[in-house]
């Protein structure tokens, strides 16, 4: 149950924004299902790496390897699914609290948590940077051994 | 072969795709295969997020370049979708150029989108499940699912006004920040910290920022830093408005 409420929360808010960037249809039963998958994967990867920044790289990894195939199957472009089903993963909370210590002019709190905000963005970007370079060079592999064949 | 109307439709076919928000490497690369499709040999298309340039040369041996201006402009999944399906399909059976001409235009014309309604509601359930995501309470699912409904309200009063990216975030995170607070102060929210948080997650650039790492690693260094750079202001809007109206609050109930 501690694991299955918030996964099932994602679900249903990654459906409701994927209303929100115009995605129809089927489209938005993926994107839910993406966003569901992350959350799992960042809950799943707590006992073994229990550091919250490790936990989104590995979510974001999960995220955008999932976007890939569902492209690759339904021949769309992967930036549709991937960008709904990262939602979870998004440091809002990070940016109110830097926000906070700000007001309240707590100059080494404030710098905390704004590292940390730029270390949970940078997680998810490395995620889904090494996913898509690693699909980029298995596609160029995939030509090559093609154009060797003939 | 009119290779005016060829031109004109490339640069339509490219602008519809970013305008819908791909990737820049997806804009120019269907641009370079739909003009190989009908045989030009070299084609440079040069893309950045507010601009298009399609050049190529005729096999007479003519320059031709269009110069497209591209306004700022959201996310539309569908929209995308189906230009890609439409250039895919002009690829594989290149159909002579009027009809390619009203193809493109009839996308256009049938673009499919959700009623304001249908938006709102989107709004106010998403952020209410991201309320209960966040660990609220069912009382705080009701006050994020009216905050996220005024922020989506907002954004898109003034999206009809035309207002930037920048204010669009500032006004609806210090909107969000406010309701919170408010909603707690009449007794109906228990936490408005995850009130407020829950409300953000309608405007923090995920969506931006995503966008522009793919860019970057696509080795469009252009595209990719001008959104990164839009992302960070974009996250500073949304917290400048936010702290905006918590001073704000804290003036009127002390919290």
């Amino acid at each position: 149950m501690e694991i299955f409420l918030p996964v099932f929360f994602a679900f249903a808010s990654c459906a409701c924004f994927s209303v929100i960037y115009n995605i129809h249809g089927g489209g938005i039963l993926i994107c839910a299902f993406g966003g569901a998958l992350g959350w799992l994967f960042y809950l799943l990867s707590a006992p073994l790496v229990g550091d919250d920044i490790v936990q989104t790289f590995v979510a974001a990894l999960a995220i955008s390897a999932y976007a890939e195939i569902m492209a690759r199957i339904r021949k769309c472009p992967v930036t549709g699914y991937l960008l709904v089903a990262i939602f979870p993963l998004v440091p809002g909370g990070g940016i109110y609290y830097t926000m906070e210590h700000a007001i309240n002019g707590e100059i080494d709190a404030f710098l905390a948590s704004f590292l940390h905000t730029l270390g949970l963005a940078g997680a998810i970007a490395v995620g889904v940077l090494l996913v898509s370079t690693a699909v980029r060079m298995w596609n160029i592999s995939l030509r090559r051994r093609k154009e060797r064949a003939l | 072969m009119d290779y005016d109307l060829l031109l004109s439709a490339a640069a339509e076919l490219g602008y519809g795709l970013l305008e819908s928000g791909a990737e820049i490497y997806r804009v120019e690369e269907s641009i370079q295969r739909f003009l190989q499709a009908y045989g030009v040999l070299q084609a440079d298309p040069f893309v950045i997020p507010n601009c298009i340039i399609v050049s190529f040369m005729t096999p007479e041996g003519k320059t031709m370049t269009q110069v497209r201006r591209m306004p700022s402009h959201g996310t539309d999944v569908d929209l995308l979708e189906r230009y890609n399906d439409l250039c895919r399909r002009l690829c594989r059976e290149k159909p002579p150029l009027p009809q390619v001409r009203s193809s493109l235009s009839e996308l256009r014309r049938t673009r499919r989108s959700y009623s304001p309604p249908a938006l709102l509601g989107a709004y106010f359930i998403g952020i209410a499940a991201f309320t209960l995501f966040f660990g609220g309470s069912l009382r705080d699912a009701l006050c994020g699912g009216l905050c996220g409904f005024s922020v989506g309200l907002a954004l898109h009063g003034m999206t009809l006004l035309h207002a930037n990216l920048f204010f669009k975030s500032m006004l609806g995170s210090a909107l969000a920040a406010f309701l919170a607070q408010a909603l707690t102060a009449l007794g109906l929210g228990e936490h408005p910290q995850i009130i407020t948080i829950a409300a953000f997650m309608a405007l923090v650039p995920g969506i931006i920022f995503t966008n522009a790492i793919r860019d970057v690693m696509a080795g469009d260094m252009v595209a990719g830093l001008s959104k990164i750079a839009d992302a960070l202001l974009t996250g500073v809007a949304v917290a400048l408005g936010a702290g905006f109206a918590l001073t704000l609050a804290r003036l009127f109930w002390g919290v």
